[in-house]
């Protein structure tokens, strides 16, 4: 070889910390169609059809005439939605932040960003949803879809804050889940239901055994409608916890 | 010359089966470096374990002297294309070449939908619904664009039709003259990529059976024909890695040629012709039963 320049050596300075995330972000978003619209398209579909079925009942009961409010499960549906993105996004994005240079830490740190932005924006949706369900009696014809009818009665705060708490928890559920798969692939799945069913049952059956049900009640009677939804904030953290210990050390060939 | 990579005593065990086996080897920035071997030799391990994505059961790698796992000083500057690459179900390839430029700060945008209509990639179809061929398009435009400097592609060419590897290496060889970088090309296709590489790093087995310049490893073989005796003679003191037969006529594949060999085999009516890279490799890989036996798994 003859003489040849020396290149000039690699930066060995990273690129800083919240690009490096925001890389991941925009990857997790790249599509917005799987977390953004088609999740808020099924639920406008859903309200359509809940409004059509309540006029026709409402139609044929005297005005005068009251319904029992019941809880509507057509919102539920986007948390188990969000669910399933969780378990997609992180199990079928890992191995091609990977393979493009990213660090399991940051891909991590971009998919917690990217859970944090979707609780926020869909609690923040529901509740401008709950105030225009209020504001307009119900669609029109009270129909209580975004909310409950104790949600009616409680502040404002406190509907955003359940959401942003079950969002979360979800999330964490989610993504805890699907770290587990990457690692340890269908074996792995095998062992992490059989034991949530054990530990499920285990603890039913301990409250039982210890006729503890009623204080179990209690607990939650005195912790409140928001209070009690933020004990869920452990399982989130412990969930979110899980899933980077369990990534931090999963390859590609699950080895 | 500065070493990109370098590995020492590198070993991967999986459960039973050792796929790298105590393997010392080192990498020149700024070369294409073709890495070689028949399916399950332990290409992939070892580019798994360079790129931080396998952990080291013993030994050490070093990418720009630093251990590439979970360092983002040197994993920013890979770019690592496989063959199996898996991408979310919901993704079309313009979602791909979207996220890519935040990987890689010297993305080259225009180039990418160059290459894709050179490739005949439908950008807006779903990736799931792609042909293998396209599939594989996706992943070789991203390892084009990307202008990593450490650039690694793992048989990236399944389902492509000839002219579309040809398309492949030609445009790969014009743009590493363009924009230096170090490549690493890991294929069973060697005759394929012969004239692009620079140094060939031939492993079987889990073991580095050859770690040489292509150009040495070309002109110090060739293949000797002729009549059996007068071929025997002019071999005699050279290393034989293959002896083909046929009646009195013999060819035989030889390495550490040397000119005055040449010459003498020339002078005694002998025929004196190249040997492929494939075939070298091929004799030297499952041909010399004094080097290493040839274990199939």
């Amino acid at each position: 070889m003859t003489t040849m320049t020396e290149a000039a050596p690699l930066s060995t300075t990273p690129r800083p910390l919240t690009r490096r995330i925001g890389t991941i972000v925009r990857l997790l978003f790249a599509n917005p169609w799987t977390a953004i619209y088609t999740p808020l398209m099924i639920l406008g579909v859903i309200l359509l059809m809940n409004i059509a079925i309540w006029s026709i009942v409402r139609a044929s009961i005297p005005p005068e005439g009251d319904m029992d409010s019941s809880i509507n499960g057509g919102v539920s549906f986007l948390f188990i939605y969000m669910l399933v993105v969780a378990v997609q996004s992180m199990n079928q994005a890992f191995p091609l932040a990977l393979g493009y240079g990213s660090t399991r830490r940051d891909f991590v740190a971009g998919f917690g960003v990217f859970a944090l932005i979707l609780s926020l924006g869909y609690s923040l949706f529901l509740l401008a949803a709950w105030s225009v369900e209020r504001a307009t009696g119900g669609w029109g014809v009270g129909l209580t879809f975004f909310g409950t009818y104790e949600l009616w009665q409680a502040q404002w705060w406190e509907g955003f804050a359940l959401s942003l708490l079950a969002f979360l928890l979800f999330f964490a559920i989610g993504a805890a889940t699907a770290a587990v798969y990457v690692r340890w692939k269908a074996g792995g799945m095998y062992v992490f239901w059989g034991g949530l069913v054990f530990v499920g049952i285990g603890g039913a059956a301990l409250a039982t055994w210890l006729d503890a049900w009623p204080q179990v009640g209690a607990f939650f009677a005195w912790a409140g409608l928001v209070g009690g939804a933020a004990w869920s904030l452990i399982v989130t953290a412990l969930c979110a916890m899980a899933a980077w210990l369990i990534l931090r050390r999963a390859t590609p060939s699950g080895g | 010359m500065t070493t990109i990579v370098e590995a020492r005593g590198l070993t991967k065990r999986y459960r039973g089966i050792t796929a790298v086996d105590h393997v010392d080897f080192q990498i020149t920035r700024n070369t294409i470096t073709g890495l070689l071997g028949r399916n399950g030799a332990g290409k992939t391990t070892l580019m798994h374990l360079l790129t931080g994505q396998e952990f080291a059961t013993s030994g050490t790698i070093t990418v720009a002297g630093e251990s590439p796992v979970e360092n983002p000083r040197v994993l920013q500057h890979t770019c690592f294309i496989k063959e199996s690459q898996r991408y979310p179900d919901d993704f079309k390839p313009k979602h791909v070449f979207a996220a890519a430029p935040g990987f890689f700060p010297n993305w080259d945008a225009d180039f990418a939908h160059e290459l894709a209509k050179e490739f005949r990639l439908p950008i807006d179809r779903r990736i799931k619904k792609l042909s293998r061929g396209q599939l594989s398009s996706v992943g070789i435009i991203v390892g084009l664009a990307a202008r990593a400097p450490i650039t690694i592609f793992d048989e990236p060419y399944l389902g492509l039709d000839a002219i579309a590897r040809q398309n492949f290496y030609d445009r790969l060889l014009a743009d590493y003259a363009a924009h230096p970088r170090t490549v690493i090309l890991s294929t069973h296709l060697i005759d394929e990529v012969a004239d692009l590489l620079e140094h060939a790093l031939v492993i079987d087995d889990g073991r580095i059976l050859i770690d040489s310049p292509v150009d040495a490893l070309r002109a110090h073989a060739a293949t000797i024909a002729g009549p059996a005796e007068a071929v025997e003679r002019v071999v005699a003191s050279l290393d034989v890695i293959h002896r083909e037969r046929l009646g009195g006529f013999v060819s035989a594949t030889v390495a550490g040629l040397t000119e005055q060999v040449t010459r003498d085999a020339r002078a005694a009516g002998l025929e004196v012709g190249p040997v492929s890279l494939q075939q070298l490799i091929i004799r030297q890989t499952g041909g010399s039963p004094t080097d290493h036996e040839e274990v199939t798994r």
